[in-house]
Parts: structure tokens; sequence; C-alpha cells
């Protein structure tokens, strides 16, 4: 029909091939190499994997064919584009958290990677407004932390107290949705962090969005820089992370593990007591959020340890999972733990979490791909253990109605980061794009996408 | 898409004012148009009792539409009475569907009641892509996507929802 033809948006053609990407090895290893997206349905396996590359790509690579590019083509070009990052993000890094390009992804597990050495959230947003640290340094333990020498510390030892995707869960008047705690099959709290890389962190700084009166004074929109693949220069980028201790019945090799201290700040937390101990966790989800050029909503990219959770209506691959329990059958799926809800206690029933959307076939073939690369650098890599569960980006991302950009898919969500709120409801399930499109500063401006300016003082 | 989609929503179009491009946009992830054909085609002929009916609608304007007539010919011709009673009804339930994201059931006049007509939501997705909304520049009850502070602004211009110019 002549009046319904594809009509593709500018913003597309202008990502269209031949790569206009300055953009990684990877990207241009990867179409050398002839791996065409399979978005047949035709589990056809390509005979080739993806260069792993520490270079984090600048902006998704459309594929050819098909031409005109289709959603399922553009999605596999967003989930492409999200395992670069993974790869690139999780590259060991050097003291001064660039990757170590002497190393591979997944060789010297132990050492930190790239992404460890962002900032924190809480070094960040520090009471009474203050200016944080720049960029390379770090704020001092917190008080309930004092009883540790830090000297003592191993290197990169994360700072784990949130035991939610937002702040002060515990405050029952800040809780967005249905969320609340999650809670793994030792009985103990999930926790979770959440940093910005250098651009992102920068920017906070320089415009004074760390603080409250900061953002007063800014008095605009927040508009974070976006990658730009002319300049080849990295935008704001990032990353939440959602662990687990290790011990129990968890076994540490299967997952990237770090040092933590896990602690509780009754100035944090209402309610909770002082404590704080060094742990050994282990990481269960991972969200990465990047701004490119033609995506001013972000790229959303999630991840997980391939052992969380089964998926609803499907036939149980595992004998043990991270956030399931296949004895249980009473145990309410998806639910989160009856109130008062307190981190300190010994022991919380485990909840018993399902993959309400399934990961797609063409997700799970990219996975394989990735994790036949991952293999043949190190066949016991650590990392293969984590599978892309989607990608969400805007199918329109200049549209002038609707500021998400008209999200794909149209729901995504980590089983570890938004548990409780995984479904296909409007306003109410996970949406990555849906859902921080809403995000202000505590002066009323948009936020850009992100709800750490709320996090001011 | 299929001859058929494509006659669906050229035919849409011509009838709901709005471009095929916003009904259905060449990269849809919310893709209503699925949910809508199958709904009205296995309707109208339950309704009609004519399993033929919606090939012969979209025939009819596939016919049209290869002329090279204007979309208000063709609408005016889609909607003729020569077509019949049940032909143009349909068409007109075809309207009522997209803007409102329901189904309408006509209840006749009785010696109580004047005539009315009643509707039944499609579905949640199909609440929230009702045309009605965009035509009002605004969104439905309960579920926006505009920025907080949005409703001290004014919103865009129906041109950019509609998709047509001049509107």
């Amino acid at each position: 029909m002549k009046n319904h033809i594809p009509s593709l948006r500018l913003l597309h053609l202008r990502r269209a091939w031949p790569l206009g990407v300055a953009a990684s090895g990877l990207l241009v290893a990867f179409l050398a190499q002839g791996m065409a997206p399979d978005v047949s349905g035709a589990g056809k396996q390509a005979a080739t994997v993806p260069v792993l590359s520490p270079t984090i790509p600048l902006e998704i690579t459309v594929t050819s064919p098909p031409s005109p590019p289709t959603l399922a083509s553009l999605q596999h070009d967003f989930d492409v584009f999200s395992w670069q990052m993974f790869v690139a993000l999780n590259w060991p890094a050097n003291a001064d958290g660039s990757p170590n390009t002497k190393l591979t992804i997944g060789q010297a597990p132990r050492d930190s990677v790239v992404w460890q050495h962002w900032r924190e959230s809480r070094s960040i947003f520090l009471p009474k407004g203050e200016t944080p640290p720049p960029w390379g340094q770090n704020t001092p333990l917190p008080a309930v932390c004092s009883g540790i020498n830090p000297k003592t510390l191993p290197p990169n030892t994360l700072r784990l107290t949130q035991i939610g995707k937002t702040p002060n869960l515990l405050d029952e008047s800040s809780e967005p949705f249905k969320t609340g705690p999650l809670i793994d099959q030792n009985g103990r709290y999930t926790r979770y962090e959440i940093l910005t890389n250098e651009t992102m962190f920068n920017y906070i700084l320089g415009n004074t969005l760390y603080s409250k009166a900061g953002q007063q004074a800014f008095n605009a929109d927040a508009d974070f820089p976006s990658s730009d693949p002319k300049a080849a220069q990295v935008g704001s980028i990032m990353v939440k992370a959602a662990w687990v201790e290790m011990g129990g019945k968890y076994d540490p090799s299967k997952f990237f593990t770090a040092w933590a201290l896990v602690y509780d700040n009754p100035a944090e937390q209402h309610g909770v007591k002082p404590f704080c101990k060094l742990e050994k966790v282990g990481l269960v989800g991972l969200h990465i959020a990047h701004k490119t050029a033609d995506e001013p909503q972000w790229i959303w990219s999630t991840f997980e340890n391939v052992a969380n959770a089964p998926t609803q209506g499907e036939k149980l691959q595992r004998s043990a999972y991270n956030f399931f329990d296949p004895a249980c059958k009473d145990c309410q799926v998806n639910e989160p733990p009856p109130r008062p809800w307190n981190p300190e206690n010994a022991y919380t029933k485990p909840s018993q979490i399902e993959r309400v959307i399934a990961i797609t076939p063409e997700a799970k073939r990219l996975n394989d791909s990735f994790h036949r690369a991952l293999a043949a650098v190190t066949p016991n890599s650590v990392w293969l253990n984590y599978e892309l569960v989607s990608t969400q980006w805007p199918t329109n991302a200049s549209s002038r109605i609707d500021p998400t950009g008209v999200p794909a898919p149209s729901f995504l969500a980590n089983t570890t980061l938004e548990s409780y709120i995984q479904g296909e409801v409007k306003q109410t399930s996970s949406s990555c794009m849906a859902c921080h499109n809403n995000a202000t500063t505590t002066a009323g401006k948009s936020a850009d996408f992100t709800y750490l300016l709320q996090r001011a003082q | 898409m299929s001859d058929t989609m494509d006659n669906f929503i050229g035919l849409s179009a011509v009838l709901t004012g709005f471009a095929s491009s916003i009904l259905a946009p060449g990269l849809d992830p919310v893709n209503i148009k699925a949910e809508y054909l199958p709904f009205f085609t296995a309707k109208v002929a339950a309704e009609s009792g004519n399993p033929q009916l919606v090939d012969s609608i979209f025939a009819k304007y596939a016919s049209l539409a290869a002329q090279q007539l204007s979309d208000q010919q063709i609408g005016t011709a889609m909607l003729d009475p020569a077509n019949g009673a049940d032909f143009v009804l349909a068409c007109r339930k075809l309207i009522f569907m997209w803007y409102s994201g329901a189904w309408p059931t006509l209840i006749p006049a009785s010696a109580s009641a004047p005539a009315s007509t009643v509707s039944d939501l499609i579905s949640a997705k199909s609440y929230t892509c009702g045309l009605a909304w965009q035509v009002m520049q605004s969104h439905p009850m309960g579920d926006s996507n505009y920025r907080y502070g949005y409703w001290n602004s004014q919103p865009p211009a129906l041109n950019d929802y509609t998709g047509q110019q001049g509107a």
C-alpha cells in the first residue's frame, strides 16, 4: 500500500550503515566477520563469535540486512550494543580505572573492573549538600564503619547500604510502586549501589547539582552530555548493581565477586541500628544506562546472573536458583516480604522470584554467541554466568508528543532490581524510560531520566 | 505487513483522519493494529452474520484507493448507504474503535428508553491508544508520558498528534 510504507525516523537514518561510528573494535570486527543478525527465529547460529573489546561503544551499529531496519533487527542491534557495553565495563581495570588492555575480560578475575572505579551515589550527594571530592577521590568511610581501619580494606572495597533501588527504602512514604527488599536464599537482604561515570559526575559537579541549593541555582532542566561518535567522546553512563553475600547456598565461583562494607546507617535509613561488616559479595544484577546522541532517552541494558530465577510458565532449568526455591510449594511468587523490613534480621524468609517476561530467543542466541567469545578467552570465565535480559530503546526518539520516545520493548525488568513490578501493565509494571521520564530535580525541573538528583541534600 | 493489514490501516486512516504512519508506525512496539484487526474482523462477522463482509469492505477500499481518489472521496464512498447497512455500520464502528479503544453496541429504542450506544473496552492497551486523547492533545486518565509540569505548557500542535498537515 502506498500510504503505509514504514517510515523510519530521521534519527534511525542517521544511524544507518555504513557505520558512522568511531566505535569499538568489536563493532568493526563484528561486521568484518559477517555476523549478521539472526532475527528470523529460525535458530540459525552464526559460526563466528564477536570480538571482545574494552572500548565503550558510542552509538549502536545498524546492521543490514534486512533493509530497511525492522523492530526486530534494531532490537538485535541494541542488544549487541548492550553486550559491548557489558564487556567494556567489566574489563579488568588499571589502578586509575582505565581498562587494562594487557588483559581481556575474564582474565585476572580478582582484579577490579572498570565500572567499579566509578562514583557511587553516596559519595556524590553528601550530607548538607557538601561539595563532593573530585573524580578519582572518595569520601571517608561512613561513621558506622569507624571501627574498621581503611588501610586494612582490600582495594576497591564497595560500600553497600541500600536494600532497594530507591534510597531510604525503610521509609514507607518514599516507596514507589510495590517495591521492597529482595531476600536471598540464605535469608539475607540483597544490597544495591548506583554509580556514575566521569562524564556524568563532572556534569553534576560542574553544575552544582549535588545539592538542593545548587539545583535551585541551576534552575533548568538537566541535560547530561551524550556520547559523541564524531568527537569520540563517551557520554553519560550510570550503572545499578545488585549484590548478595557469598557463602551458604551461594558458590563464589558462580559470581563476579567483590569485597564490600555492608552497613546499615541510621542517618540514612530510619529505624536501623549502626552496623558494618566486611563481606564478600557476588553480582546478581546490573543495569547499564547510556545516553547517546540518537537516544536522548538513554539506552537501557540489563543483565543478570543466569541462575537468578526461572521464567513463569516454563519448565525449571536448574535444581537451584539464586532467588527461587524449587522445593517451596506454598511460597508466594514475586511478593515482597511482610513488614516491618529490617536488614539486620538474622534471617528473613527468602523471596520467591519468577521472571514474568521471558528472554527472547533472539537475545538468548546473542547471549550464547558472547558466551562463546568469553569462553574462548577464559574457558571458566565468571562472565559466562551472566546474560542479557534485554535492551530498552526509543523507537521514535524525536517524537514531539511522547518524551519517552515510544520505547521498545514497552516493558523491561531485572528480577533483582524490579522484582515486584514485573509485567505488562502501563504505569505499574517496570519500564525504564516510562519511569525515569518522570524524574525531576529537587527544584522541580526535568532530571533527564535519572532519579539520582533527588538525593541532593 | 500483509495486504489485509495494509487495507485495514489504509481504510482506518481515511475514516479517522489520522495518518497511517500514526496508526501503524514503521517501528511499532505498541502494535495496537495487531489487536484491532482480528477483533474487528471477528466482531463484524459475528454481528452481521456475514463472514465475508470484512473482506468486501477491504476490497472496496482497495479498489477506491487504486483509483488515486482523495481521502475525502474514498471516505464518502465507503460510507455511502448504497453499500448496505451492515457495510456502513461496520465502517462507523471502525471509527468508534480507533477513537475510543472500545467496541460499540447499538441498542434500539424501546417503549421505555430511547436508542443508545454502549461500549466495551477492548483491552487496557486499547484504552491508552484511543485517538480521542490525541485529538484532545492530552492523555488518557491514569496514563501520561508527559513530564512533570506539562500542564503548565501548551501541548504540541494537533498536527503532531494526527500526522496530518493542516489539521
